[in-house]
């Protein structure tokens, strides 16, 4: 367990302010936050790049506030890879061995094996500038990996590839995850990562950490306008897609059915935003796919908007105007319909949620 | 526009061709050899090569952590400290030879130096002394420009593999800067070869003693040995063009000025 108690850092432009985190062993913890909100000064305090001003740092039983980083078994895997360019691929793996004055025949086996579960043992002669994105951040990962490190931390490691390139790599940080057992904290902007990945997520702001919790339970539950307003998502739903003609029918746990225009089969996490539910006292026809009938639950007002929050067999939130609200004489307990258009409903595959049952 | 600018190229071009070639043509080939190997330009030519390779020497050694720590590090006073460690560039090397001169010569520094058996005044070793202080700034220069290049990030990643500091230096950051690692060791070693204004001041223009190949040049002339002094002046332009063919090489990769 990686224990963070009160931590400050100031490096002028980025800082970091009183956190405190728990992040569990084997857990995938995400942090988000915008731009400047001091996320990677933070990995990279935990690295032990930077030496705090207050604050402690345990790692296990271990306090390491001020252990050197080469001392502290925790890689680090950035967004722009930092591949040693001078170094071929093969040698980059093995820089950290060597390091560890590891003997040649030992060293070969951990490359070996490390490259064969990235898929990168056809490039161990060529050099870093001679890859594409993709093939770099694996090298970049196998480096980390191959020391067997206790946590690994991951500055925003899928946002320089491309859309393809970024979905399987994502795959893959599920897949060492499950092989590995590695605690991985990882920074990212994608709601993907987070849905695809993420046990815990925490939301930094300015230095400080503004919630911490259960990826569904943060999203559904914002601790304030701050984070409701960056995550701006709303709906988060579990199950397990099929396809049926040309769009796919998704079902949740507790039986109740919509459709997504996606191809995605499988178990799915489904997102969907609140502004994009519409809520009605009877049934309408219209081009929407999903038209769910539900019970409110609660009503919250927040600014000009209000939250409807449903049950519709799981819950649902909806974003509607006070007016709107007023107009549907809308209150808890009220028979609503939600209608939506399921090409509203984002599909992505629940990469995490099958190791919880393995 | 376009014709009278090509033109004037092309006019200049011929010009620096005409006035060069007219240098090292002047000698009768024969008479070149046989200047070249004559004992006092071959002790001008090693002395400068021993010299130049001497300098350029502690030039890398003591440029490296200083470009290191402006390229780096935030510190009080950095401004001043930068500006006081590129004045050598465009100070005139003759103003920089006499400081050098009354700093050896009649400060109590350089008494106990000289007592303690470094004499820089009128020797050898003031040679490579005046050719240490003029050139590296150029040294620092160009490597604070290459260190800056290198992202700090991958001094980083390779603590976290398991490098000290120090470690992550010499195998990852200086291995990057190698490129104008190596541009200013070329430049630093022609400019140690040519340098003049600076060794004449502290070092003196003895004979065979601290006779390098601009000094030499300049003993000759004075002598009226024409085709000595255009020996000298041969090879120094021969070190300007190889190292100009292998700045342009590097500085692809470097900022050299």
């Amino acid at each position: 367990m990686l224990h963070i108690k009160s931590l400050s850092i100031n490096l002028g432009e980025f800082s970091v302010r009183d956190v405190s985190l728990e992040i569990r062993s084997g857990e995938y913890f995400i942090i988000l936050g915008p731009t400047g909100a001091g996320k990677t000064v933070l990995l990279e305090t935990i690295a032990g790049i930077h030496t705090p001003e207050l604050g402690k740092i345990i790692l296990g039983d271990k306090e390491i506030t001020a252990t050197e980083p080469r001392l502290r078994n925790i890689g680090m895997v950035y967004q722009d890879y930092m591949l040693f360019p001078h170094l071929t691929v093969g040698d980059n793996i093995a820089f950290g061995l060597r390091q560890r004055k590891m003997s040649p025949s030992e060293q070969h086996a951990l490359i070996e094996e490390m490259s064969s579960l990235l898929e990168i043992s056809h490039l161990a002669k060529r050099y870093p500038g001679t890859l594409s994105g993709g093939e770099q951040q694996r090298v970049a990962l196998a480096r980390a990996l191959v020391l067997k490190p206790e946590i690994l931390l991951l500055d925003e490691p899928l946002s320089a590839l491309d859309g393809r390139t970024r979905e399987r790599l994502r795959m893959e940080l599920s897949r060492i995850r499950k092989l590995t057992g590695t605690t991985i904290i990882q920074i990212t902007h994608y709601f993907d990562d987070v849905f695809a990945l993420a046990d815990r997520i925490a939301i930094m702001r300015e230095g400080r950490i503004v919630q911490v919790g259960e990826t569904s339970e943060v999203f559904l539950h914002p601790s304030d306008t701050f984070v409701a307003e960056f995550l701006g998502i709303g709906n988060i739903i579990r199950g397990t897609s099929a396809k049926t003609g040309n769009i796919t029918q998704i079902s949740t746990h507790d039986g109740t059915m919509f459709f997504a225009a996606s191809g995605i089969t499988g178990d799915v996490v489904a997102t969907l935003h609140a502004e994009d539910v519409i809520l009605s006292k009877a049934p309408f026809a219209s081009s929407a796919r999903n038209c769910l009938s539900g019970t409110v639950t609660e009503i919250v007002p927040s600014g000009s908007t209000v939250q409807v929050f449903l049950d519709v067999g799981f819950p649902l939130i909806a974003l509607l105007t006070r007016e709107s609200c007023r107009e549907l004489y809308l209150e808890p307990g009220s028979r609503v319909y939600a209608t939506f258009k399921a090409s509203a409903v984002h599909v992505i595959p629940a990469a995490l949620q099958e190791r919880g049952e393995t | 526009m376009r014709r009278f600018s090509l033109a004037l190229t092309g006019i200049i071009f011929l010009v620096i061709s005409v006035v060069l070639l007219g240098l090292i043509l002047y000698s009768p080939l024969p008479v070149l050899a046989q200047s070249l190997t004559n004992p006092e330009i071959q002790f001008a030519i090693m002395l400068s090569l021993i010299t130049g390779v001497i300098s350029t020497i502690l030039c890398i050694v003591l440029a490296i952590p200083v470009a290191y720590a402006l390229a780096r590090y935030e510190f009080f006073g950095k401004r001043v400290v930068t500006l006081a460690l590129t004045l050598p560039l465009t100070l005139p090397p003759l103003v920089a030879g006499i400081a050098l001169l009354l700093f050896f010569g009649t400060t109590p520094w350089g008494k106990a130096l000289e007592n303690a058996g470094f004499g820089v005044i009128f020797t050898p070793l003031g040679i490579i002394v005046a050719e240490v202080f003029v050139n590296i700034p150029y040294m620092i220069r160009i490597l604070r420009s290459a260190f800056s290049t290198i992202n700090p990030r991958y001094e980083y990643v390779a603590k976290t593999l398991g490098c000290t500091d120090t470690g992550a230096f010499f195998q990852v950051t200086l291995p990057m800067a190698r490129h104008g690692l190596l541009a200013g060791a070329i430049i630093t070693w022609s400019k140690a070869m040519g340098e003049f204004g600076a060794v004449l001041m502290v070092a003196g223009a003895t004979t065979m003693r601290t006779e390098t190949l601009p000094i030499a040049l300049y003993l000759n002339i004075s002598a009226g040995n024409l085709d000595l002094a255009v020996a000298a002046a041969t090879i120094l332009i021969l070190i300007s063009l190889i190292t100009l063919c292998a700045v342009e090489y590097f500085d692809r990769n470097v900022h050299v000025f």
